[in-house]
């Protein structure tokens, strides 16, 4: 009787799967185990988690890594991923013409139309004209609503700089629009024809967010109006705004000049892409290209800075020469990016245009014998480095019920999206794209402005609640679940992640259901994307159509919903696709390791 | 048990000792009552259903005995920063003194208790504040500012608003406060004094005392 452990290095976990063969060659599975890989995937320092890994499966199964006869390492795949993102458009407003931000209360309601004028010049001034005031952090809100109401005949609104809207609206005789929380009051222009806007509660402003609203207060020709749109644009979907009218000032979009990529392709055809023109564009050319060769950013614009940074660290990582690096593959995604607007008085954001980037580096081969000689002088026991990845992994997903062959596998993992098909013939056809679980992480992160890559994480692998009282929650699929004992003070009122373990707050004014759309948004983008890109690739004829089945494998595959986005986009070309369940015990992981051991009983026999 | 006559003697005698400490120390407490404070008084606390409330626990000798907290802020001011807080986010600020604990975790507690939102702050005279929500055990929080002479008015302002959105129910980012090391050795005595000041007051069966919104009594 032997006993034999399959073991898989992937990117970020390391998985082993013990089986056991009697004497006619039967295997028969007994335990398996899955750790974190320690170090980079195809270094020496992968031995320590190996050897915790198989210690793992050993121990349930009351054995010990001495009465193992072989160990078999795969020959894993020889791709790297990396990711990095860079904003292609900025909002600059020139001569403080607008405010547009959502202070959490501003006061009062209505429109107020005036010329503008410091609180304390506001005696000196005639009756004749209508003004409104501004009134710096300084003056008090009871003080500002005596000045206000002794004046309140010329007073149609007032812009605020401390968050005071409410207060100082409380305590006015006449109802007036008040915009609050404006930082850098000491900008505004005085004497300036302006108008502020406060919504009632619950709506957003109409006239201000309207190119024609704001042209028939200031009385614009048509060619004015053309230079507002901007300006109107911006202020979508805000409960408050101001527009103040300078000679000159305008609130323009720029396109940041992002740079081009070269791609060239294995009949050295090179191909240039501006990023300006989108991730859709970039990705039908580099989709129109046969094999690529390597792709490289211009030379001092961002995206070539971007690439370069890239190459550099894949190149430390593999202990080579950034000139060796060679990108294979390119995913890019559009995405929107919440940026601090230039020359804003009051800290408006506004969601700029961004491109993020994951690539993938294939290495020449990972030094998979130097892993293996060291567990084997460390352990005493024969360790062989054997099959190709995605051989394997066909192998091991062939033991998921009711699969046959020709079998595609899609392997979602942490770095990069690897697809493979057997046909009964025994040939297989594999290929590796850049794009996977951390390029995911990366654009939720960047998406809502978490600044805060382990809880993008747990947000990607996670449903959301919003916790309603101390003894209830709301899922994001809209059901309550009660708890008996009081929750986590710190929980109170907030959306968190449920993660197996515990709940995590957002402390961020993100809604729900904005978290739930950026999830799902995002991993439609990447892998749904992916999963047509990797088929399309491997397919007989590069036809999906000619795919019957294709199982889902891999860290991702565990995703609560990942594998039912993929397999609604599947479904319409008639695919039958599913999550893994490999040996009917272990659901999408351990594929490889188990179809290492599945090729040891065939090379016995 | 054998229930003689003695023994009932003994009962009765104890008792009566117990209602008559008790009325005695009743009257101290009225005499309590004549203490100048800065606050108008308008009545005894009650709960309320009111859910746009939050509703601010004073301790015993806030604005009484003591009238500036540990850094040398006045209690007027105090409050009003915490009141201004509550109402520039829409809700309705409520006043109450607590008598029956000048723990800030236990007064806010039962404030909270008394808010019609479930919220309330509490305020301890040396000027230590607390948020507090009715179904949490006393020791815990919603957010505690423990550092009594770190906070500003700016923060007390800060701490009115956090509370109203929790009584709103809104996704609230926490109030950051700048941790000063020097703080415990600096005012460790003054604050313990102060605290004895305070505890000095306390009446275990005391009531709550309705405080005015307006409160503009003499100082300011």
């Amino acid at each position: 009787m032997k006993l034999i452990a399959g073991v898989d290095i992937g990117n970020s976990t390391t998985e082993v799967c013990i089986g056991q063969m009697d004497l006619e060659g039967h295997i028969q599975f007994c335990s398996s185990a899955s750790v974190n890989t320690t170090g980079t995937k195809g270094t020496v320092s992968n031995v320590i988690g190996i050897e915790k890994a198989l210690a793992i499966a050993l121990n349930k199964i009351d054995k010990n890594i001495s009465h193992l006869t072989e160990i078999r390492l795969n020959e894993a795949a020889p791709v790297i991923g990396d990711t990095a993102m860079e904003t292609i458009t900025e909002t600059i407003i020139t001569e403080s013409t607008m405010i547009g931000h959502n202070p959490y209360t501003p006061g009062g309601e209505g429109i107020g139309i005036g010329i503008t004028i410091p609180l304390d010049k506001i005696c000196f001034t005639n009756c004749n004209e209508q003004y409104i005031v501004l009134i710096p952090e300084t003056v008090t809100y009871e003080e500002a609503a005596r000045v206000i109401n002794q004046n309140i005949d010329k007073i149609n609104g007032a812009i605020v700089q401390a968050d005071e809207g409410v207060l100082i609206n409380n305590r006015l005789k006449k109802k007036i629009p008040i915009v609050d929380e404006v930082q850098f009051i000491e900008k505004i222009p005085v004497g300036m024809k302006a108008v502020v806007e406060v919504a009632a509660q619950g709506k957003t402003i109409k006239q201000l967010s309207n190119p024609y609203g704001i042209a028939s207060i200031f009385g614009l020709d048509a060619e004015e109006t053309k230079y507002v749109m901007h300006v109107a644009k911006s202020l979508i979907g805000n409960r408050s705004a101001v527009v103040i009218r300078t000679p000159k000032g305008e609130v323009k979009e720029r396109v940041i000049p992002a740079g081009a990529l070269f791609i060239q392709d294995t009949n050295r055809t090179i191909v240039k892409c501006n990023i300006d023109e989108g991730a859709q564009s970039i990705m039908e050319k580099i989709n129109a290209l046969g094999i690529i060769e390597d792709i490289n950013g211009e030379p001092g614009t961002n995206v070539g800075g971007m690439l370069n940074k890239m190459k550099d660290g894949l190149a430390e990582l593999t202990d080579r020469k950034m000139e060796d690096i060679k990108i294979q593959d390119l995913l890019a995604v559009d995405t929107m990016v919440p940026l601090d607007v230039k020359g804003a008085l009051a800290g408006e954001v506004s969601m700029e245009k961004a491109v993020a980037i994951a690539a993938m580096v294939k290495a020449d081969k990972l030094p998979m014998e130097k892993v293996a000689q060291t567990l084997e002088e460390k352990t005493g026991i024969k360790v062989m480095v054997a099959g190709v990845e995605a051989v394997m992994a066909s192998l091991g997903a062939l033991t998921t019920p009711g699969t046959k062959l020709p079998i595609a596998v899609l392997d979602l993992g942490g770095g990069s999206t690897d697809a493979a098909l057997l046909d009964e013939n025994g040939t297989v056809r594999s290929v590796h794209l850049a794009g996977a679980g951390q390029f995911i992480t990366m654009l939720i992160d960047s998406e809502l402005g978490l600044n805060n890559l382990s809880l993008a994480e747990e947000v990607k692998k996670n449903p959301v609640a919003k916790v309603e009282s101390l003894f209830h929650i709301r899922m994001e699929t809209g059901e309550v679940i009660f708890y008996e004992k009081p929750l986590a003070p710190k929980l109170f009122g907030k959306v968190v992640v449920i993660t197996e373990k515990e709940m995590i707050p957002i402390d961020k004014k993100i809604s729900m259901e904005k978290i739930v759309h950026v999830r799902q948004k995002v991993k439609r983008k990447v892998f749904v994307q992916n999963a047509i890109r990797a088929l399309g690739k491997i397919a007989p004829l590069e036809n999906i159509r000619n795919i019957p089945n294709v199982v889902l494998v891999g860290g991702s595959a565990l995703d609560f919903e990942i594998p039912e986005l993929i397999m609604e986009e599947l479904s319409n070309f008639n695919v039958l696709a599913g999550r893994g369940n490999i040996r009917r015990t272990e659901g999408p992981r351990n594929a490889v390791a188990t179809g290492l051991i599945m090729s040891f009983a065939e090379g016995q026999i | 048990m054998e229930l003689d006559e003695r023994l009932l003697e003994e009962i009765i005698s104890r008792v009566m000792r117990e209602i008559n400490y008790r009325s005695e120390k009743l009257s101290k407490n009225n005499q309590k009552l004549n203490y100048k404070s800065v606050f108008e008084e308008i009545g005894i606390a009650k709960p309320s259903v009111d859910v746009k409330e939050v509703v601010v626990g004073i301790g015993p000798a806030f604005g009484i005995t003591l009238h500036k907290t540990l850094s040398g802020l006045s209690h007027v001011d105090v409050l009003k920063e915490v009141l201004a807080g509550i109402e520039e986010e829409g809700m309705t600020p409520r006043v109450v003194r607590v008598t029956r604990s000048s723990d800030v975790a236990y007064m806010a507690n039962q404030v909270a208790k008394l808010s019609g939102s479930g919220i309330g702050i509490g305020i301890q005279s040396k000027g230590t504040a607390v948020i507090h929500q009715k179904d949490l055990y006393p020791l815990t929080n919603l957010e505690l500012f423990p550092q009594a002479p770190s906070i500003t008015l700016d923060i007390y302002r800060q701490i009115g608003k956090n509370a109203a959105r929790y009584a709103k129910g809104e996704v609230v980012t926490p109030i950051v406060i700048p941790n000063d090391l020097t703080v415990r050795p600096k005012y460790q005595v003054k604050a313990a004094l102060m605290q004895i000041k305070e505890t000095e007051l306390v009446d275990r069966d005391g009531q709550f005392i309705e405080i005015s919104t307006t409160f503009q009594k003499g100082s300011a």
